[in-house]
């Protein structure tokens, strides 16, 4: 039994058959993108109890209990965009579109950790997710924008303190796991 | 207000974005079974023995096919390729049998469970070894293939030779006025690695063969596949759901076949997705390539000869690679005035994975191997480096390498736009790093091909879009073509809905590939409109009471010419059809005008002169850390003549895009072999695509305004981005280290060993006298040129 974007589901497959997987073959959530299966391109990222994690390496085994959140649950259908994908939607940074779904978690996950990245961090950080087809500047354009929307919606007390709040994304959802989360390594 | 230059948002960005868009590895059919290949472990054997009985008798295996099972032989210029291995194993790799069952696992466990027993053969893994004296030939059987294209000249290890000859060479470099420079240049395999496998679903509808598949070119794919299964080419429909990535190695049909023979046999449909592990030791890489280049160049920097000789790898087989032979004439004959020359461009069989396109094909390593030499011309005749490629570049009324003529001046206006672009202050390195600038010039050739497009206008007042066009990120189909149909109907382009390409639906294409989509799909598609507008106009001319010739189509309204007030929309109009002429569609197409060459000058070549000319500017600077040899590059500036920039901002993503990815083939991204003929690199961890730490944010100018037979004045923008990236990053890093440098990509490992000093290669396979190396006898190519003298231009 696993929890995956709110909702329980049990799955009928072998312990170590990887996340990825199952989620795409058995749940039919194919945003999940498997891509290189070794934890080297990021576009199979979900969040695993809050934390970003490359599904292509997890055994479906060991997440039994806990909570898997995928892109299609980031922003759910009908809600609006999240501000990594409204940033990379006006940036007009898609093209192919494979690695972005993870791109979107990546970022997310990183922009929670830390608020008000440099250029040279989201680089830094993205050092995990694999585009083919963009040369990653508008990616990066698009989480520092991102993360200056982000500051905005807080609003001046936390910019004057400085302090990273976790409040940052705006689905309840995103409340509702505040563990601190780190970048994927 | 005109959609035409604005910078317009991508339709399928929101579902890319939020995980909704459901590529073809994404889809999945009710029963499908999936399938496996089990693939030869050598470079190069005779088969003994394959017995697929133990296989065919496993848990789940509804289906098992061999080389039986699809006799017949595919390619383009020459049918060499075997879908399965036909007796002699000719790379590692190479398909054997092929298993269709319940799951992966079960599918992957029969193929691992197939007998095979083989006695190895010499391989000849180098095109050194292939074309050694008495080197052993791949296809001792190559005189009796099918030969799909008439005029290539071919034998042994040669699948493919294409010459060109104009002038009197000899003549020339035996001036007592010239210098004489000569160049050796070597480029590695670069592996397309589109993050999106090859991925197939095959099934049979009305006895009709149904492909489903991750392809750049619905119709290849179709013709294809129609001829291994011995089917008629109606009866194979494609259809395309987005494509994650091609970048050229979606250009032919592929996988489609195998799992065509599945599902025929298993009468299921049949999933095929190849690993990461096939799709990094198995790409339809960009050939490995050894050039040679000699110029007879006077002291004010005239280009009196020049004679050049391109070996490109093209594996185990032919492929897209006798085609690709003709680009050489055109990168490497179509940048600079050459008063005469002769050129041999040859794909050349070896025991390894077969290649062929990937974006600015054959023009990535021609235009680094020809601005390197450039360089070093300007070096011996001791001129500013700048200075000679403004005197020598292309002018209008200059010819190319086969004599077809240039029209404007484009690259040296862009030349002098890139200097304004460079402001004056270099970027500084770090203490201890060695820096190094250049700035080169590249040209790609658009082979526009034919296409066809449908318009059907809707009763809502939108337009739906049918063509072959396929998107795979490059935002031709989803972005260009949309905004070029909405300018000319005058409605938004959101209101054209863009059908995903399906054979039973569109017309004929040739493929998205080579920058042809926007112009050619676009022109095609502007074409149906203008068929659509001239019913519109009649319908509108009825309702308005007016005649059809003064009925004016523009933004969001119909009106009479003079009366702006007399006016409906397009709603109105198609709605009014519906009841009286019957629903309005349009249908367009377009090929090319056939640009004309010197009669004679070219010999293989499938066109011996391409239609639009493409120029870029690239300009590099770069540090070089001598301690451990890693090149950092500091500013990059890319001036692009585009014609006329539909979106610009979509423009300036492809080029950014197209820039990474040639820093990945200059710098890093290494394809070698291990002593079995084995691709060494099998995922992302020993294969380095530039990540966002590698990269630069690039400097652009779109230069608008070159001549071009596209609509509107359009050119292709997303191929030719990565033409010129390796040559600036080459010349760049000789300039910081003082070193001849011939060989790509520029490792840290390698760049140590320049700084070493290291001594300048030399191919000996290509001989220093050109006439030597040609398979044709040279007299004959000679007197086919009329030389002397050559004919002038028609």
């Amino acid at each position: 039994m696993l929890t995956v974007n709110g909702a329980a589901r049990l799955v009928d497959a072998p312990p170590m058959t990887s996340l990825a997987s199952v989620l795409r073959e058995n749940l039919a959530l194919t945003g999940t993108k498997l891509v290189c299966g070794e934890g080297f391109c990021g576009a199979c990222l979900v969040e695993l109890d809050g934390e970003a994690v490359p599904a292509c390496l997890v055994p479906v085994g060991l997440v039994e209990g806990h909570d898997v959140r995928t892109i299609e649950a980031v922003t759910p259908r009908g809600e609006p965009l999240g501000a990594v994908q409204r940033a990379l939607k006006d940036s007009d940074a898609v093209q192919c579109g494979m690695c972005f779904p993870g791109m979107t978690i990546s970022l997310t996950a990183m922009l929670r950790a830390n608020p008000d990245p440099t250029a040279d961090d989201v680089r830094d950080h993205l050092s995990g997710n694999i585009c083919r087809c963009t040369g990653y500047a508008r990616i990066v354009e698009s989480a520092l924008a991102a993360a200056a929307a982000l500051r905005e919606i807080r609003g001046p007390r936390d910019r004057a303190n400085g302090a990273p709040r976790d409040q940052a994304s705006r689905t309840p959802r995103d409340r509702a796991s505040r563990a601190p989360r780190g970048p994927v390594s | 207000m005109s959609t035409i230059g604005s910078d317009l948002p991508r339709r399928d960005a929101e579902d890319k974005l939020r995980g909704r868009t459901r590529f073809a590895v994404d889809r999945q059919r009710h029963g499908t079974l999936h399938a496996a290949i089990r693939r030869a472990d050598r470079a190069a054997a005779r088969i003994v023995r394959i017995d697929v009985t133990a296989a065919r008798s496993m848990a789940g295996v509804h289906a098992v096919v061999s080389a039986a099972d699809a006799p017949g032989r595919y390619g383009i210029g020459v049918a060499d390729h075997p879908l399965f291995a036909d007796g002699v194993i000719r790379y590692h790799g190479e398909p054997l049998v092929a298993v269709a069952a319940e799951t992966l696992a079960q599918a992957e466990a029969a193929a691992a469970a197939v007998v095979v027993q083989t006695e190895p053969l010499p391989a000849n893994l180098t095109m050194d070894q292939s074309l050694a004296e008495g080197a052993r030939e791949i296809h001792p059987d190559w005189a009796r293939y099918e030969e799909l294209v008439e005029g290539g000249t071919r034998a042994g290890n040669i699948a493919w030779e294409a010459t060109v000859v104009r002038g009197d060479t000899a003549a020339a470099f035996a001036r007592d006025d010239v210098v004489v420079v000569e160049n050796c240049f070597r480029a590695g395999r670069q592996n397309q690695a589109p993050l999106e496998p090859r991925a197939c679903t095959a099934w049979l509808e009305h006895d009709r063969l149904v492909l489903e598949s991750s392809t750049q070119n619905p119709w290849a794919v179709r013709n294809g596949t129609a001829r291994l299964l011995g089917m008629r080419p109606s009866d194979v429909r494609v259809i395309v759901p987005p494509v994650g990535g091609g970048f050229g190695m979606k250009f032919e049909v592929s996988i489609e076949p195998i799992a065509a023979v599945l599902a025929r046999t298993a009468d299921r449909p049949v999933k095929l997705v190849l690993s990461r592990p096939e799709e990094m030791r198995l790409a339809l890489f960009r050939e490995n390539a050894d050039i040679w280049l000699r110029s007879a160049v006077t002291r004010d920097g005239e280009i009196v000869a020049r004679e050049a000789v391109v070996l490109m790898d093209c594996g185990a087989y032919g492929g897209e690679q006798p085609f690709l032979t003709t680009m050489t004439a055109h990168t490497l004959g179509g940048n600079y005035r050459l008063g005469a020359v002769r050129m041999i461009s040859r794909a050349v069989y070896t025991n390894t994975a077969p290649t062929g396109a990937f974006r600015a094909c054959n023009g990535t390593y021609n235009t680094f191997a020809l601005e390197r030499h450039t360089d070093d011309v300007c070096t011996a005749i001791g001129m500013d480096r700048e200075e000679f490629r403004r005197r020598a570049v292309l002018r209008d009324g200059d010819i190319g390498a086969t004599g077809q003529v240039f029209e404007g001046d484009v690259l040296g206006p862009m030349l002098d736009r890139m200097r304004e672009l460079r402001g004056i202050e270099p970027r500084r390195p770090r203490p201890g790093e060695l820096y190094g600038r250049a700035t080169v010039v590249g040209t790609w050739f658009i082979f526009v091909g034919p296409a066809a497009a449908t318009v059907n206008v809707n009763p809502d007042g939108t337009a739906t879009l049918v063509t072959a066009g396929v998107e795979i990120g490059s935002g031709s189909t989803m972005q260009a073509i949309p905004q070029l149909v909405a300018e000319s109907l005058g409605i938004h382009p959101r209101d054209v809905v863009v059908r995903e390409a399906d054979t039973d639906a569109a017309g004929f294409d040739l493929g998205v590939g080579g920058g042809r989509t926007t112009v050619s799909l676009g022109a095609a598609s502007i074409a149906a409109c203008d068929d659509a507008k001239a019913k519109i106009a009649k319908v509108a001319a009825d309702l308005l009471e007016a005649a059809p010739e003064d009925i004016v189509i523009g933004p969001g309204a119909i009106s009479v010419a003079g009366v702006p007030s007399r006016s409906i929309t397009l709603a109105q109009v198609a709605a009014h059809a519906q009841t009286t002429t019957g629903p309005i569609s349009g249908s367009g197409s377009f090929t090319g005008r056939g640009t004309p060459s010197m009669p004679g000058c070219a010999a293989g070549h499938m066109i011996d002169a391409i239609d639009i000319p493409v120029f870029a500017v690239h300009d590099c600077e770069l540090a070089v850390d001598p301690d451990t040899g890693q090149v950092r590059v500091l500013a990059y500036r890319v001036v692009q003549d585009v014609g006329r920039a539909i979106n610009p901002r979509a423009i300036r993503g492809q080029i950014q895009g197209g820039v990474v990815q040639g820093l990945g083939y200059a710098l890093h991204e290494t394809v070698t072999f291990d002593e079995a003929g084995q691709v060494a690199q099998s995922g992302f961890e020993t294969y380095r695509v530039p990540l966002a730490g590698d990269t630069v944010p690039v400097d652009i100018a779109l230069f608008e305004g070159a001549p071009s037979l596209g609509p509107l004045g359009v050119k292709g923008a997303g191929e030719i981005p990565i033409l010129n990236v390796a040559a600036a990053v080459a010349c760049a890093v000789a300039e910081a280290t003082g070193r001849q440098v011939d060989q790509i990509p520029l490792t840290p490992p390698w760049v140590l060993t320049l700084l070493d000093g290291t001594d300048q290669l030399r191919h000996r396979h290509i001989t220093r006298d050109w006439r030597a190396n040609v398979l044709t006898p040279p007299e004959l190519l000679e007197a086919a040129a009329g030389i002397r003298p050559c004919p002038i231009p028609r």
